[in-house]
């Protein structure tokens, strides 16, 4: 399977112009809420090139989180498509989405969600253990993304010791060290004061130029619009508009 | 993952605590209960063997109907022959002569009159030959409290109670009055030479111990002996066995119509030993049944209140790629671990206690002041290989299913759903 794929791959690069790492078509979700339906998500087409820094941005109940979930296959479309890496999400067994979901994308929540009764360095070495790793490749890896988001000097100390801007950069941390292609952020800003935030959305910055991982936010923080150079605005789970932006912080290639 | 597993139980106490404390009491109870049923019962064979039973039994099909009035009118004769048979048969096991008599003990006075008297359950066997097993089988030199035991023809050892009764010292000579086989009067002086106590109520009240040889004198039973009781190699028990040899040995005499024709009877057809054991053996396999389904149930529940608290885990695992089968075979995992850390502890403190109770053992001489049966005045647990799993073992599957069964709830619950614990 896997030969075959980046034996296509080959002739798609030559064929398609742009390559695209996630293709939307269509996508409807439906939730039942009482005895009825409700479309949480209506005809959305969107495709993410590799490396992009963009961001589902909508007030509250738009159906941001409903899309990452089905871009990090957590979650299936009721209807349409969507691609993830060229496979089709509704088709994933269970199976096949936890291994896509280990190998390829990375979360960020919110809330920190840490394990607490790990240490930094064992909440962000977790993520590796489903992989096969020997413990010195995964001690390598593991200090390496702490470095990324500085805070390898605090590695053997509990979560509750830290800061809500710490929490948030060993989550990307945790997120980062199996080099995922993908980068899901469900409003990482959302609790944090905005010198953290501002701290945050930089490290994010930094791994997106050097590791080339394209990274999906969703946001209705200004501080974080500021550096995505796309913005997608959704709105009762339609997309409202969809614009390129060159932003002053995050121009790629700097 | 199992370091890592280990790490979260040892640290999370919430999620260990708890079952664990469970498991190692469920267990040490079954431990320190299978112990104590195992001493009890391997005591009362050991007794009842000894002074009772013997591992096997030959006596006289009419001595047998009627054992409990010591019938010696009815006891085997020709009996250094018949052990002579019974050795080329068994080799290796070891038959010996009892004789058990009733009679009374009467201490005269200087003036030769009677200064008190007593009746008495007398007990005989071969203490004076020089290969006798009897002495060490009886325990007869740790059980004499005061004097020694017999030497010569002619002495006699007396319960110690039994003295204090009857205010005899030693070197006292008594006399002691009975019947003979023939059913005539008889009376023969002895030199009580030690008295002595089993920790048998039963027979430390009353008892008369005298060489086989005297009591053959006495009651006129020259080569005659109420019993011959067969103890295995080593006098260590064996239920099996002991059948066998009976049935094999009765299907020789089972077209004889002589009332007095031996009869052998395994140790456990005599004294109701039977029902005993089938009663201990239900109650332990009973409990050890209960404590299972029990604990199944209480850990279920922890492991239903443990999973709800742990959805946000789940969650995060999710995220991380981790399928919910990889994440139910970790909390089946888990419950091994803590089920096999909660059997350890139990076990430990199972066979802990054990030991002590082996070792110290619990006083019911109270209780068994008026009691006839042979039970030892101190009961004692018994330390056996069995102990070292028949609480782990449940201990460790109680955990796995009551993990299991919680667990089920992983996959009831849509991936998404799970995820969704994380925004809270
Ligand atoms: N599992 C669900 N069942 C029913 N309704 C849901 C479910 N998940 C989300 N919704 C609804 O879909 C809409 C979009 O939700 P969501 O994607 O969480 O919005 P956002 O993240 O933009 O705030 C909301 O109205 C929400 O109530
Ligand atoms: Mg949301």
């Amino acid at each position: 399977m896997q030969d075959r794929d980046s034996g296509s791959c080959w002739f798609t690069i030559i064929k398609m112009e742009k390559e695209y790492i996630i293709e939307l078509k269509n996508v409807v979700k439906r939730f039942p809420v009482g005895d009825g339906l409700f479309t949480a998500l209506n005809q959305i087409d969107l495709r993410f090139e590799k490396g992009e820094f963009s961001g589902l941005v909508g007030p509250s109940g738009s159906g941001k989180t409903t899309l990452l979930n089905i871009i990090g296959s957590l979650d299936s479309p009721t209807e349409g498509n969507a691609l993830v890496l060229g496979k089709d999400i509704s088709k994933l067994t269970h199976k096949e989405s936890a291994l896509l979901r280990n190998h390829h994308i990375g979360f960020i929540f919110q809330v920190v969600n840490l394990l607490p009764v790990y240490t930094i360095f064992e909440n962000v070495e977790f993520a590796l253990l489903l992989q096969k790793y020997t413990a010195s490749e995964r001690k390598k890896a593991v200090m390496e993304a702490l470095e990324w988001v500085g805070l390898e000097k605090i590695a053997d100390k509990k979560p509750d010791k830290l800061s809500g801007g710490e929490g948030q950069r060993v989550a990307i941390a945790r997120a980062m060290v199996k080099r995922p292609e993908i980068l899901l952020a469900d409003e990482p800003t959302a609790n944090l004061d905005a010198a953290n935030a501002h701290a945050i959305l930089q490290t994010m910055v930094k791994l997106n130029q050097e590791l080339n991982t394209t990274f999906i936010f969703s946001t209705h923080d200004e501080k974080v619009m500021k550096y995505l150079n796309r913005i997608i605005h959704l709105r009762d789970g339609k997309v409202e508009s969809d614009d390129l932006i060159k932003s002053k912080e995050n121009v790629p290639g700097t | 993952m199992i370091r890592f597993l280990l790490k979260g139980i040892l640290r999370d106490k919430s999620r260990s605590v708890l079952p664990i404390l469970i498991i190692s009491i469920g267990v040490a109870l079954t431990v320190l209960l299978s112990g104590y049923i195992k001493g009890v019962f391997g005591d009362v064979i050991t007794q009842n063997a000894r002074f009772e039973t013997g591992h096997v039994k030959i006596m006289t099909r009419a001595y047998a109907e009627n054992i409990d009035q010591l019938p010696n009118d009815a006891a085997l004769l020709e009996t250094e022959a018949l052990i002579g048979e019974l050795k080329t048969e068994y080799p290796d096991m070891d038959f010996v002569q009892r004789i058990k008599f009733g009679g009374l003990i009467d201490i005269p006075d200087t003036a030769g009159n009677s200064k008190a008297q007593g009746p008495t359950i007398g007990l005989s066997f071969d203490i004076l030959s020089q290969n006798t097993n009897e002495v060490k089988r009886m325990n007869l030199k740790n059980s004499i409290v005061q004097g020694r035991i017999p030497q010569n023809r002619g002495e006699a050892l007396i319960g110690e109670e039994f003295s204090k009764k009857l205010k005899v010292k030693i070197g006292d000579v008594v006399t002691f009055f009975g019947t003979t086989m023939n059913g005539s009067m008889t009376f023969y002086a002895f030199k009580i030479c030690g008295t002595i106590k089993f920790g048998l109520a039963a027979l430390d009240k009353m008892a008369f111990i005298i060489d086989l040889k005297d009591a053959q004198m006495v009651l006129d039973m020259e080569d005659a002996a109420g019993e011959i009781l067969g103890f295995l190699p080593n006098d260590v028990y064996n239920d099996m066995k002991t059948i066998e040899i009976s049935e094999t040995f009765n299907q020789k005499y089972k077209n004889s119509t002589d009332e007095f024709a031996p009869v052998m009877k395994p140790l456990k057809a005599q004294n109701d030993l039977e029902e005993v054991f089938n009663y201990g053996e239900n109650m332990s396999g009973l409990f050890v049944f209960l404590f299972i389904i029990a604990m199944s149930i209480v850990l279920w529940n922890t492991g239903l209140l443990g999973g709800l608290r742990r959805y946000k885990e789940f969650g995060i695992r999710l995220a991380l790629g981790e399928p919910k089968s990889g994440i139910y075979r970790s909390m089946i995992l888990e419950a091994i671990l803590v089920g096999l850390i909660g059997s350890c502890i139990g076990t430990l403190i199972g066979l802990g206690g054990t030991l002590y109770m082996q070792e110290v053992g619990i006083d019911i001489s109270e209780y068994m002041k008026e009691s006839t049966m042979i039970m030892p005045n101190t009961v004692r647990s018994k330390i056996s290989s069995n102990l070292f799993y028949i609480g782990f073992i449940p201990g460790v599957l109680a955990m796995v299913i009551g993990n299991a069964l919680s667990g089920i709830g992983i996959y009831k619950r849509e991936t998404a759903r799970l995820f969704k614990e994380l925004e809270v």
